[in-house]
């Protein structure tokens, strides 16, 4: 106890005390000559007493208390400031060193910054897009629930939001039926308090402008569930959300707020009205908080979830709440302390499945939905599918640029190294440790480490700036924006070290092993140093071959892109303008929306400018997608059989507009009307599928499919007739092969049901059109905004926008390697030239011809190329086959892109060796032997 | 001054904690207090002092305070603290026990068969 005590004091004391002596160094320093002085003052004083002269008492005390300077230095040490000391001083001659060879610490520090600049920006993304947690108090312990069916049975039919395939024929979604979530939520006692949300898009009149706004719609409990503390006035509460169409009440999001009222306070009590309904603003949502649904981008638009049926009213009956059928709403809950998720996902499980049965027709056939309790605490965390991948790939790729850099400056350092090692055998000769040398080496490497983490983190402050306006498509209002804050700081801290000690580990260890005796005795006068020139080759072999990893690499996604771009889509794309008008259902039900729709073609087709135009049920090439049955006449029903097809509904102008050619029959015209024969056209992908070797013309199908439950099929089919086959086109996307598809008469409708796209054809540029248009659609409906205006190229543009961001950073990665790797081949081609300078004399002097040293040097180069090529190759066909899903149009073993980056690393490797070559074959052998 | 020990090693600091503890003491003080305690028959290397003065008191086992010295100068005076007082009794009676076993081994003579 006493001895813990005392050991206890001491551990206490010592960093105090040491702290005040790095502190007030001053101020310790005259201490010790005070007392020292002191000291040989009372001596001497003592031994005039005792009889001796002043001058010998004064040289007596003074060879008594011996040298000064050994007693502070070890007055210092016991205040443990011999290492404080020892390290200022590398630092100082670090410093030193680093300034007289400026023009190695200015390339070693650029690239250093470069490659450190491009990992904190591909490390800030990555953390925004797939760690970035909600910004609510203790996200961790959110959990999202959904749930997991097979496909082909599940008792779920209608969804209304996310859906994904499972291995082994499975499905999950995290969407629930209202009525299933309530009774959730009564009957769960494993978890804190349930609370639900849907996000989803909406026209907006927001100060007398109408746009489209993202909403989220929320339950009563979500701000307390969430904890989410309002920035001004209050949150939506349990009583807004207490009965149907009584909340007109609404949270504004912070971006919205800023955006259309300036921050003012007075935007308490302002009316916005969403999808016509007036709400009233009675809160406004903190800065950081982003909904529950994404960490990405904040809704717009909070209102609750009771008044659903009056602004968004869906299905027959209008009212998502009390419907069984449709699973649309997303259930988040926290978890309950003492209660694992095992325990909690069980026991919400067996609720789910009697709440089921006791919501909605299960028949024999159908398996019940599953619970799956996922982590909630990044919402639904969709851009997972679709960023994980490449950022590990970009990750990976920005790695190896950072690998590159090190072994560049490690290469530096170790030719500057060898020029050293007089300097070390000479410390060493008085008496400087092993140890110390290579410490001293290392805090020279962590002094440039340090110069390129500062210019890297300014490099990654732009980077991560710029990177945002990439992702921004040209029609939608983005917010994403990445935060630069400690956790990158720290990131780049630490890989700064890492690097740091990663380039001057291996140059340290070299200078520590050096002999003493070595670098006094040799004066480079060696005829050839053939062999120790090793290292630094294999160092450059291995650059060579991270180089052509990553100009490999940024070959394949240019060649994608370049494939991707070369896609003939099946339509013509150019001066086609793109929109969308979505009319609330509760003012444009079934058939009012058709006449709406119809007076809006007639309107647009009549604007000046405008040479054609077709509504559409979908836009092409955007992620779009209606799918729906088609029976063909004369086939017997199997329910479990997939009928889904593509299709579309168009106008009659579709066709001859957008130049898909009608390959037999004709294309829709002005006799197909409501009351005539309902008609078709099929793609010819869609012909061939279904009617092999047959004339499709004349044949029947119907589309009405399986009943609303999908167990048979529609007791009152119609059977639609063939009139036309038409030439295949792309549809959802670039990359797929044009699906089968089929195409229904806008005429011959009667409803839509959402929002509807225009297709307009004009000559006109969009900035010139758009505001005649927008007044064409205002002269109806004053609430009504065009959104999601775009030309159809741009909308292509926007599909190959994540591949073209990719082989930007990609090719700047490859170009930032090849110049790193050109530099590495010039140093150590250069260094090895230089100490070869005798030989080469010799050499020329025994009459070589010049032509012959320089080519004895650019093999050497080619040679020290080659093998780095080989292990580059040999990684890329590797490492190629784990982007394969990234690729279009080629194979990972692309032979194009293969052989050109090896060619491309060859001729940089034979440029960056032409000058040390020409150097060498340039010597004057007289002058190179007299060098001796 | 005839017969002067060499110091053993690892004494010093507890020569310095005694003399210290029996009162505040400057440096060329403690010097004199040990070799006053000694009969002056323990000789201390004069430079060996101070290093060891302050390896103590960064430990904490003295603290110092500048004073007045009897000659009228300024002075740094060394005490014990609370810590360095328990840190004496536990190297005092540590060297008691080991000097009893020194002795005791040393008086052994052989056993007579």
């Amino acid at each position: 106890m006493k001895r813990f005590s005392i050991f206890l004091t001491r551990l206490l004391a010592q960093p105090r005390s040491w702290w005040r002596a790095v502190r007030r160094r001053d101020r310790l320093e005259a201490e010790m000559e005070a007392e020292l002085a002191g000291h040989l003052e009372n001596l001497t004083t003592d031994l005039v007493r005792a009889g001796f002269s002043p001058a010998e008492a004064r040289r007596r005390a003074r060879i008594a208390l011996g040298s000064t300077v050994v007693h502070k230095d070890e007055m210092r040490a016991s205040l443990g400031l011999r290492i404080v000391d020892e390290f200022a001083a590398d630092l100082r001659y670090a410093y030193r060193r680093l300034l007289r060879s400026r023009g190695f610490t200015v390339v070693a520090a650029l690239s250093l910054a470069l490659a450190i600049g491009a990992n904190t920006t591909i490390f800030s993304l990555a953390k925004q897009l797939l760690y970035e947690r909600l910004a609510v108090p203790n996200a961790a312990n959110l959990r999202l629930l959904a749930w997991t069916g097979t496909k082909a049975h599940v008792a779920v039919h209608h969804i209304w939001g996310d859906y994904e395939m499972l291995p082994a024929g499975r499905v999950t979604s995290s969407s629930f039926s209202y009525p299933v979530y309530q009774q959730l939520r009564t009957q769960n006692h494993d978890m804190e308090d349930l609370f639900a949300f849907k996000e989803t898009g909406m026209n907006a009149t927001i100060a007398g402008n109408a746009q489209q706004a993202q909403i989220e719609m929320v339950s009563g409990n979500y701000y307390s569930a969430l904890d989410v503390q309002p920035a001004l006035g209050r949150r939506i509460t349990e009583s807004d959300d207490a009965a149907a169409g009584q909340g007109v009440v609404a949270v504004i999001s912070y971006g919205l707020w800023a955006r259309e009222f300036g921050k003012s306070p007075s935007v308490l009590g302002q009316l916005i009205k969403v999808n016509e309904v007036p709400l009233t603003i009675v809160g406004v949502n903190p800065q950081s908080f982003t909904g529950a649904k994404s960490t990405m981008q904040s809704p717009e638009i909070f209102f609750p979830m009771s008044m659903q049926p009056v602004i968004a009213p869906h299905g027959d009956s209008g009212s998502l709440l009390t419907d069984t059928k449709e699973w649309w709403v997303n259930v988040m809950g926290r978890t309950k302390p003492g209660v694992s998720d095992a325990a909690a996902q069980a026991a919400l499980d067996g609720q789910l499945g009697a709440v089921v049965r006791a919501t909605m027709p299960v028949r024999p056939n159908d398996d019940l939905p599953r619970m799956d309790l996922r982590d909630g605490s990044r919402g639904l965390f969709t851009q997972q599918r679709t960023f994980a991948k490449p950022m590990e790939v970009l990750l990976v790729m920005v790695g190896f640029v950072l690998l590159l850099a090190c072994a560049n400056i490690a290469n530096l350092m170790l030719a500057r190294g060898t020029q050293r090692q007089r300097e070390m055998s000479i410390r060493m000769a008085l008496g400087a440790g092993r140890v110390r040398i290579a410490r001293q080496m290392l805090v020279e490497s962590l002094l440039l480490a340090a110069l390129g983490g500062a210019g890297g983190l300014v490099f990654g402050y732009f980077g991560s700036s710029l990177i945002p306006k990439l992702t921004e498509n040209a029609w939608e209002r983005s917010e994403f924006h990445i935060h630069f804050d400690w956790m990158v700081f720290g990131f780049t801290a630490a890989v700064t070290i890492l690097t740091g000690v990663l380039f001057g580990l291996v140059p340290a260890i070299a200078a520590s092993r050096a002999k003493v005796s070595h670098g006094l005795k040799e004066t480079s006068q060696s005829v050839t140093r053939r062999r120790k020139g090793w290292g630094g080759r294999s160092l450059v072999a291995f650059q060579v071959a991270l180089a052509t990893l990553l100009v490999i690499g940024a070959g394949l996604f240019l060649r994608t892109l370049a494939s991707l771009n070369a896609v003939d889509v099946g339509f013509r794309t150019d001066h086609l303008l793109l929109a969308e008008i979505s009319a609330p259902q509760k003012q444009y039900p079934a058939g009012k929306d058709i006449a709406l729709h119809t007076q809006l073609v007639q309107a647009i087709g009549a604007t000046p400018g405008v040479e054609a135009v077709s509504p559409s049920w979908m836009a092409y090439i955007a992620e779009d997608m209606s799918r729906t049955d088609f029976i063909s006449e004369g086939v017997a029903f199997d329910k479990t059989a997939d009928y889904g097809e593509d299709y579309n509904v168009v106008g009659n102008s579709f066709f001859s507009m957008m130049q898909i050619p009608i390959l037999a029959g004709r294309p829709f015209g002005p006799q197909d009307t409501v009351t005539s024969g309902k008609v078709g056209i099929i793609n010819a992908t869609l012909a061939k599928e279904r009617f092999p070797n047959q004339n499709p013309i004349g044949r029947r199908f119907t589309n009405g499919g399986g009943d609303s439950d999908g167990h048979g099929l529609k007791s009152t089919k119609e059977w639609i007739t063939i009139v036309g086959v038409c030439g295949d086109t792309r549809y959802s996307n670039l990359r797929d092969e044009p699906p089968p598809q089929f195409f229904l008469p806008f005429a011959q409708q009667t409803e839509v049901g959402g929002s509807l796209n225009y297709l307009i054809r004009t000559r006109m540029s969009p900035e010139a059109i758009v505001p005649q248009l927008r007044k064409v659609v205002q002269r109806q409906d004053a609430d009504l905004p065009l959104i999601n205006v775009r030309t159809q190229q741009q909308q292509i543009d926007a599909e190959t926008q994540q591949e073209r961001i990719f082989v930007a950073m990609t090719s700047s990665f490859g170009m930032l390697a090849l110049a790193l790797a050109s530099v590495g081949i010039y140093g150590v081609m250069a260094y090895s030239v230089a100490n070869r300078t005798n030989e080469i004399g010799i050499r020329l002097a025994l009459g070589a011809q010049p032509r012959q040293v320089l080519t004895m040097i650019l093999r050497e180069a080619t040679w020290i190329s080659l093998a780095g090529i080989a292990a580059g190759l040999t990684a890329a066909l590797f490492l190629a086959q784990l982007v394969k899903s990234m690729l279009y149009g080629l194979q990972p073993a692309d032979p194009v892109s293969l052989i050109s980056g090896a060619l491309l690393l060859i001729a940089v490797g034979l440029a960056a060796s032409w000058i040390p070559a020409r150097r060498a074959a340039s010597v004057q052998p007289v002058e190179a032997l007299r060098h001796e | 001054m005839d017969k002067q020990l060499d110091l053993l090693q690892g004494t010093l600091d507890l020569l310095i904690l005694k003399a210290v503890s029996l009162g505040p003491l400057h440096g060329y003080g403690v010097l004199l207090r040990i070799q006053q305690i000694s009969g002056q028959a323990l000789v201390i290397q004069q430079g060996s002092l101070y290093p060891a003065l302050y390896r103590l008191e960064h430990q904490g086992a003295i603290a110092s305070d500048w004073g007045e010295s009897e000659n009228n100068r300024k002075a740094k005076f060394y005490r014990l603290t609370a810590a360095g007082r328990m840190r004496l009794d536990e190297e005092t009676e540590k060297w008691n026990r080991m000097a009893g076993i020194m002795g005791t081994i040393l008086l052994a003579v052989p056993e007579r068969a």
